[in-house]
């Protein structure tokens, strides 16, 4: 199997969470965009693994990956809590509108 | 031989630190004590007078004592350039510390009767103890230069002491003409001081060093110019303070001050601190001819001419400031002619008889009201304590045998003998003349006894008391309430007759010691002879070295040594000084046996007497030639480049000051500095106006900041690769 599929589809979901992070209003959805980014990243360091060092007995890209789908959920856990309350106190979800910490 | 000195001479300095101490303590403390602080000058004068006494006694007793030397060291400009202050203990220190303590502890204990009810009274007392440390400072100094500050100080408090009743104009006028007489002399002895100093520059860290000073001087390696500079100027110094001609004039006019600052001055401080000066410096004069023929001239005319002057005054204190300016003229003489014990051994017995005058004086002013000898009279019935003792001091003063002056001032006519033998013309001169000069001490110290004594009392013209010139009028005044109620005189007290009577004592016997009866040692020779001087022979006398070793004045013969030996007697000079003594008391008491004549013959001798009362006109010439061009045009001089050029250069330097002071202050603080802070600040303050447009709270604009930025560095890298 080739690099380059995989590859593919990583470049092509973290441009999708770039665009979403810098593009989108909704808070949400900037969440679900930074998920993606992190599960492109996942799919490389799989793909990494299981193509160029598949007799690595720590198989560490995936225990790499392994980390980072746990800590993406507590990344999410978090998030949704300030965007929860971000919702509780301003009824909105919309990050252009949330610029209190500006000059 | 040398012994460790003892403990005592070890704390020579309490001597004068204790009357500090005591003027200190009067000046803080004094009026709150029952004596207003005269118990605390006594107390302290007595402990020094003790410590003296014991000091005395042991370099007395010790054969061939060494200099017993110490000094803090001061090197303010370091390198070989040492000032001290030390003390230097030897038999010339103890023998005027016996005379300064003596002397100032019944000048103390007199004045304790005598000013009292005065005003200033503590002041007074403060006064006096600052006087006797000041001596006792100048006395216990170890370099001529730790000399001059204590030399200084007896003229300032003579200054002050003589300035006491300042509220009369003439008293203020005999003090400055005391301490400016004095302080021109002063000049000399400062500029003679820097050259002997600078001729022991390079010869050692300390040149202003006594020893080290006579060393290099006996030595030879001191130039001629050097010691014959630098001892004549010295003695101008001398001139001044100890009353020789012709800076005589602020002697008889310190007069002024209470008669017992005059016992003082004319006794144990001040005046003879030129004499001690010129004693602690004798081998270095004895190097020079020339000087020491200069001293002995200026003696040997002071003696005879100042006693003159003592003849035709009516004051007693000014026929005794007279009679002092004659007996200084003796000992100024005497060093002239190498009597270097004669000197300073009748420096020792006229401080005890001339302290005794002056405080029978005193004693004499404080009974009558007046200083005038013609407003007495018969006193002796009346005072018969003073009476006794003024009587003692005068023959002392008139050199009667037996008596302490006689002694000493047959000494100084033995040294004079001597120098003559040596073929010096100065010592015939001294012999001679001081022969003429007893004549003539003896002839107004009897009048003065026969016109005070005898006779009837004439008592003072009451207009006269108050008129004139005021000596002790305001002691007068305070004593008016009580004397108005008995018009004869009365005896004083007996804090005044004490002393008078211990001085008494002290003029029969202080002879004793330097007299032929001590031929073995210790004798007045032994004590104040150091081993510089039993080694010193003068130079130019050099042909004689050999010749008189030893030279007793029995066995006479040239002699280049500087003692002459222990004294002997002389029956030609005392018969000579009897003949002498005998004729002027007959003199005397043909004109005053029957009291004071209708012509006093001492005022009506024509051209003679007109010279004497005007003091050979000294005083008109120095008014005329020193007062009125100084005053008015030296000082008139003085305050227009005072005006024009001190001030205008001080002016200058203030206006220079302030113009650069301007100028930095505009271009340099308010341009450069604060141009620099308030640029940094504007500038911030500019760039974050606009710099914190980013911070702009936008997540996602940071978001695209973040990943332009990695693509940046990215394309950095690779382009870098």
């Amino acid at each position: 199997m080739s690099l380059v599929g995989p590859l593919l589809l990583a470049t092509l979901l973290f441009s999708i969470g770039v665009y979403g992070i810098i593009a989108r209003r909704n808070a949400v959805l900037v969440l679900i965009s930074v998920e993606l980014m992190l599960n492109a990243v996942n799919i490389n360091l799989v793909a990494f693994q299981n193509l160029l060092f598949p007799a690595e007995a720590a198989a560490s890209g995936q225990l790499f990956a392994l980390f980072i789908i746990g800590v993406a959920a507590a990344e999410v856990g978090v998030g949704l809590a300030i965007v929860f309350n971000l919702f509780r106190n301003r009824a909105t979800v919309d990050v252009d509108r949330v610029d209190a910490m500006r000059w | 031989m040398m012994t460790d000195p003892s403990l005592m001479v070890q704390s020579a300095w309490l001597v004068p630190v204790l009357p500090l101490a005591s003027a200190a303590l009067i000046a803080l403390f004094g009026r709150r004590l029952p004596w207003h602080g005269a118990e605390i000058g006594i107390a302290a004068i007595l402990a020094a007078f003790a410590l003296s006494a014991g000091i005395a006694w042991e370099t007395f007793t010790t054969v061939d004592p060494a200099p017993y030397e110490v000094a803090f060291a001061w090197s303010p400009l370091g390198g070989g350039f040492v000032l001290e202050l030390g003390m230097l203990v030897d038999g010339l220190t103890s023998m005027m510390f016996l005379l300064v303590t003596i002397v100032s502890s019944m000048v103390q204990i007199y004045s304790r009767e005598y000013m009292h009810g005065e005003r200033r009274f503590t002041y007074y007392y403060a006064m006096l103890s600052l006087f006797t440390f000041s001596m006792l400072f100048l006395v216990i100094s170890n370099n001529t230069l730790q000399a001059v500050v204590g030399w200084e100080l007896v003229g300032l408090c003579s200054f002050l002491l003589i300035g006491f009743y300042w509220e009369e104009k003439s008293n203020q006028d005999a003090a400055n003409k005391a301490f400016l007489t004095t302080k021109f002399g002063d000049v000399g002895l400062i500029v003679g001081v820097i050259v002997l100093s600078a001729g022991m520059f390079g010869l050692t860290d300390t040149p202003f060093n006594f020893l080290q000073t006579i060393d290099a001087a006996v030595a030879g390696e001191l130039s001629s110019s050097t010691i014959v500079l630098g001892m004549l100027l010295i003695f101008v110094g001398c001139i001044s303070k100890s009353g020789q001609m012709p800076l005589h004039v602020w002697l008889p006019d310190a007069m002024a001050g209470p008669t017992p600052v005059s016992a003082l001055i004319h006794a144990a401080t001040m005046v003879t601190a030129g004499v001690f000066l010129l004693a602690r410096l004798f081998p270095v004069l004895a190097q020079s001819a020339t000087a020491m023929a200069v001293i002995a001239v200026v003696g040997v005319i002071t003696m005879f001419f100042g006693g003159l002057l003592a003849l035709v005054q009516d004051d007693i204190k000014k026929i005794l400031a007279y009679s002092t300016i004659s007996q200084l003229g003796y000992m100024v003489a005497a060093i002239g002619v190498g009597g270097y014990t004669a000197s300073i051994f009748h420096l020792f017995t006229h401080g005890f008889f001339k302290a005794l005058l002056f405080l029978g004086a005193g004693s004499l002013i404080h009974a009558v009201h007046s200083n005038n000898i013609s407003a007495m009279g018969g006193m002796r019935r009346s005072m018969p304590i003073t009476f006794w003792t003024f009587t003692i001091g005068s023959l002392a003063l008139a050199g009667f045998p037996m008596t302490a002056g006689f002694f000493s001032k047959d000494e100084i006519l033995i040294a004079g003998d001597l120098w003559a033998l040596n073929g010096l013309a100065t010592g015939s001169a001294v012999y001679w003349v001081g022969l003429a000069a007893a004549f003539v001490t003896t002839f107004y110290m009897a009048r003065a006894w026969f016109l005070i004594f005898f006779g009837e009392h004439r008592g003072a013209p009451h207009d006269d008391a108050h008129g004139h010139g005021g000596h002790d009028d305001h002691e007068a005044d305070a004593h008016d309430a009580h004397a108005s109620h008995h018009s004869e005189p009365h005896e004083s007290g007996r804090l005044m007759t004490v002393p008078l009577m211990i001085l008494a004592v002290l003029s029969l016997t202080a002879g004793l010691i330097g007299s032929p009866f001590l031929q073995e040692q210790p004798n007045f020779e032994s004590w104040t002879s150091t081993p510089v001087i039993e080694k010193t022979t003068y130079p130019f006398l050099a042909e004689y070295a050999d010749a008189g070793v030893g030279v007793s004045a029995a066995e006479k013969g040239p002699s280049a040594k500087i003692l002459h030996g222990p004294p002997t007697w002389h029956a030609d000079l005392l018969l000579i000084v009897l003949v002498v003594f005998g004729s002027a008391v007959g003199l005397a008491w043909r004109f005053y046996g029957k009291g004071l004549p209708e012509k006093d013959p001492m005022l009506h001798m024509g051209g003679f007497t007109r010279v004497l009362v005007n003091k050979y006109g000294f005083d008109d010439a120095g008014y005329r030639y020193v007062v009125v061009p100084v005053r008015d045009r030296m000082s008139a001089w003085a305050t227009k480049v005072s005006n024009d050029v001190i001030d205008g250069a001080v002016a200058g330097v203030g206006t220079a000051t302030m113009r650069m002071a301007r100028t930095t202050y505009t271009a340099v603080d308010q341009r450069i500095i604060d141009g620099g802070v308030n640029g940094a600040a504007f500038s911030a303050a500019w760039w974050s106006a606009r710099l914190r447009r980013i911070q702009s709270g936008d997540v996602q604009r940071y978001a695209g900041a973040l990943v332009a930025g990695v693509i940046l560095l990215v394309l950095a890298f690779v382009a870098v690769r």
